[in-house]
């Protein structure tokens, strides 16, 4: 391997900016080369971690020295001043211009590689091979309850997905692939008994995910309202990312396509005026069906600058336990949280719970100013032992309770691989405390990390009770997006309880169904009941749903209908002539709000642009849509082929900050080649 | 913070970590001590309101003089020579005592075998936690040469290690 020291650079921290960007791009193309940042970052976790030498002076050695620094500082005067430090100074200043130059040199050398690296597409982290997945787990691992039901929901699982490993030749592969890293962790003979296990034991992977049923057309004319929760989560984007990089077709029930779509940026306007967010309606042709139409609504909430943001008060809650310490997970994290703080405020708060043998506070709330100490309690979290630390919720929430900023962003981010008996065995429990410390005004986030273990759908309901998101991370990358790019919208909530619903207008619209949202809809009596908890906007957030929409005189083929009623006549129902295919109406609550406001937005027939008119953002979205329901095998999708939706979804690229859009064209091809092969098979 | 404060803190702060530093130099730690001392005797005839902002890179500089000035003493009784003074791997390390896990102790046994420069930059990066752009300063040297040394060390670290491991498995 060629002597690159950059390896060593970026796993101590010492790439920045563009030299680290450039960097990244490179390690996404070279699986040897993030195998050899995992060796030096390890081994760099390793040195500093390491108890410091405790050698000091005598206490009799050191009070004469301090006595005699003392006597020296008083008799010193201004004309006894040595000549010593300016003449370190000339010595500073050329070593830091020397340094310049060759930062510089280095730069240019850079640039030229970027032009190179450029088509390889943003970094990602998940092609480590999946540790986890391997060993078996037990069923007292399973934080639920109700354990049968979801032993049951993970065998179904395991029978739609694709299992992760299925050889003993390719377990054996993968553990000497991390020959290096298994040195380096605890528990790292779990590694190597993988390699002998069974290989009945290697395809118990204990994933389990909430069964989604998509929702089907409904007629206008019965049905003239519909309602849901905005959902600001973005979890299943990267969690589909990391099944098809690992060229597995990602289970049907672990693809949310409302997420895949809310994964991107969109460039709504600013709401004007007093408003905390604006609704942008368009409309126009649905590309998987010439006769239908598609109806977005895309809501942005209100951006606020760094500077008017309320200070942050976060407790992380870490999951230490051993099955965090593969790379994928704790370190991954580790990298994240740095990450983060580097941009915090100086009147920010940070404190460190952590939980497995047993729970502790590991920093306690500290101010952002001291970056230092934070970083290194950071540096210092490491895994080992079971999951069980009783109490570590209790005393997150207590710590975030103590330093409750008013005014301010108070939450406890629970960072975990799916083991949270956090100290409240069941789930029915856990989600009561969380409800309760909610109503304190203690908010809940959840990040998800690692493979195999992943307990999506308990991580997203807890979540959302905890009025918060749920992130997966699956790279620093994304680690970044979420607790930096995103600290604004991710961390900080401008409107709680956004709840949308649409009135359509059956002499315009026959029927329609929405897309996604499925463990987000709403009974219509609940949009005006402020007692319904519904999702949260964080500031500069965007929220996006798609309507597929039948328009009038067409018939609405597969909708549930009822026989008609014998004993009474239907009403005639007056229908108001109007213009307008539907409105969208919203309501939100202020984040300490109890009582919700409502905005109301009409689409009139006369706003709908022509067909090759219809925005980049429009198409981008409509494109993930596609890609959504194709890969999870929706009878609604029709005939539409990977390549259109590439071709889309190519064509809708935008401004693409930060390449989102253009990994995505990735994973098409991805799930394009899955579903090739499988066919042919 | 008044000149008497600053002192007292430094003190507090950097005793250990210049004491461990100036050891790696020396190899002795009485002599480890005497640079640690004189830095502060030197510090404390500093303007040290004008010095406070760059405190941490002027304590590591005059260490490491003072340091290399005891070196140069002993040299003329002995065979050692500056830079290929190593200490043999035998010694009780005067880090043992602390060194609570045997991973830590291992790696840093380790560390003890590489080439001087190396040693101090490892130690000035991982004990301390300067900046290359601080350790550059220091050693009189580029920041991409601190990169290029750090590098250097961390593969031959990791080469032994690994193998190491895999003797031990």
């Amino acid at each position: 391997m060629k002597m690159d020291p950059r390896i060593t650079a970026y796993a101590v921290g010492e790439l920045h900016g563009r030299e680290r960007d450039l960097f990244e791009t490179e390690l996404s193309a070279s699986s040897a080369l993030q195998d050899e940042v995992n060796s030096m970052t390890k081994l760099a976790d390793m040195l500093s971690a390491s108890p410091k030498s405790a050698e000091r002076f005598h206490p009799e050695e050191k009070d004469r020295l301090l006595a005699q620094c003392i006597g020296n500082l008083k008799s010193r005067t201004r004309a006894k001043t040595t000549t010593i430090c300016s003449v370190f100074d000339l010595e500073l200043s050329e070593q830091i211009v020397k340094a310049w130059l060759a930062l510089a040199a280095g730069i240019v050398a850079f640039a030229g590689l970027a032009v190179i690296m450029h088509q390889s597409g943003p970094f990602k982290w998940t092609n480590f091979p999946p540790l986890r997945s391997t060993s078996q787990e037990p069923p007292a691992t399973i934080a639920s309850g109700d354990t049968m039901q979801q032993v049951a929901q993970e065998m179904r699982i395991n029978t739609l997905s694709a299992p992760l490993v299925t050889t003993r030749s390719a377990v054996t592969t993968s553990s000497e692939r991390v020959s290096f890293t298994e040195g380096w962790v605890e528990g790292s003979s779990r590694c190597m008994s993988s390699a002998q296990s069974t290989p009945s034991s290697v395809s118990l992977n204990s994933e389990s995910y909430a069964p989604i049923r998509e929702t089907d057309f409904v007629t206008a004319k019965e049905n003239p309202l519909s309602t849901f929760s905005i959902d600001v989560d973005t979890a299943s984007y990267s969690n589909v990312r990391r099944h098809l990089e690992e060229e597995r077709t990602p289970p049907a029930d672990a693809i949310r396509t409302e997420e895949l779509i809310n994964y991107f940026r969109y460039d709504y306007p600013q709401p004007s005026g007093e408003n905390a967010f604006s609704v942008n309606l368009e409309m126009n042709r649905a590309p998987w069906n010439p006769e239908h139409k598609l109806v977005r609504i895309g809501i942005k909430g209100r951006e606020l600058p760094a500077e008017d943001r309320g200070p942050a008060n976060l407790v992380f809650l870490i999951d230490v336990s051993g099955s965090m310490s593969s790379p994928d997970k704790l370190p991954l994290l580790q990298r994240s949280l740095s990450a983060l703080v580097e941009n915090l405020s100086d009147a920010d708060r940070v404190a460190i719970v952590t939980y497995a043998g047993s729970s502790g506070l590991v920093l306690e709330s500290t101010q952002g100013k001291a970056k230092r100490e934070i970083l290194d309690a950071i540096a210092n979290l490491r895994s080992g032992g079971s999951t069980n630390g009783s109490g570590g919720i209790q005393l997150a929430y207590e710590t975030a309770r103590q330093n409750f900023l008013k005014g301010g962003n108070n939450r406890v981010i629970l960072c975990t691989d799916g083991d949270f008996n956090v100290g409240v065995t069941d789930q029915g429990g856990l989600q009561k405390l969380i409800e309760t410390e909610r109503e304190s005004g203690v908010f809940l986030s959840v990040l998800g990390f690692g493979t195999g273990n992943l307990k999506d759908s308990t991580m997203e309901t807890l979540a959302n009770k905890g009025n918060g998101n749920y992130a997966y991370i699956d790279s620093i990358s994304e680690g970044r997006k979420v607790l930096v790019e995103q600290m604004g919208s991710t961390l900080f909530t401008i409107a709680k309880d956004v709840k949308i619903q649409v009135e359509f207008n059956p002499a315009r619209v026959a029927g329609y169904r929405l897309i996604g949202y499925e463990n987000r809809l709403l009974a219509k009596e609940d949009f005006n009941n402020d007692k319904i908890d519904a999702g949260e906007i964080g500031a500069g957030h965007t929220v996006t749903a798609l309507y597929e929409i039948i328009p009038a005189g067409q018939t609405v083929q597969g909708s549930s209908s009822v026989d008609p009623l014998k004993y009474q006549q239907p009403e005639p129902k007056a229908v108001t002539a109007s213009n307008e295919i539907l409105t969208v109406k919203v309501r939100y609550k202020a984040p300490a709000g109890e009582k919700s406001s409502l905005i109301e937005i009409p689409l009139a027939a006369s706003e709908i642009p022509s067909a090759d008119k219809a925005s980049e953002d429009f198409r981008f979205a409509a494109a993930v849509a596609a890609f959504g329901m194709k890969l999870r095998g929706s009878p609604h999708v029709g005939e539409i082929q990977w390549a259109e939706i590439q071709d889309i979804a190519r064509g809708a690229l935008g401004k693409d900050a930060g390449s989102y859009r253009a990994e995505f064209l990735t994973l098409i091809e991805k799930a394009k080649t899955l579903q090739k092969e499988a066919k042919q098979n | 913070m008044n000149p008497e404060q600053i002192i007292t803190e430094a003190l507090d702060n950097y005793e250990s970590l210049l004491i461990s530093y100036a050891w790696e130099i020396t190899g002795d730690m009485e002599s480890a001590k005497d640079a640690v001392q004189e830095t502060f005797l030197r510090l404390s005839r500093q303007n040290l309101s004008d010095l406070q902002p760059r405190l941490r890179p002027w304590l590591y500089v005059v260490c490491r003089n003072c340091a290399l000035d005891s070196v140069r003493k002993v040299v003329k009784f002995s065979a050692d020579s500056v830079e290929d003074h190593d200490r043999a791997s035998e010694d009780p390390s005067p880090d043992e005592r602390a060194m609570a896990t045997e991973e830590g102790r291992r790696i840093w046994d380790m560390v003890a075998g590489l080439p001087l420069q190396q040693r101090e930059i490892v130690k000035l990066k991982f004990e301390a936690g300067l900046s290359y752009k601080e350790m550059a300063e220091i050693l009189k040297t580029s920041v991409s040469t601190i990169g290029v040394q750090l590098h250097e060390a961390m593969e031959t670290l990791r080469s032994r290690w690994n193998r190491e491991t895999t003797q031990v498995a």
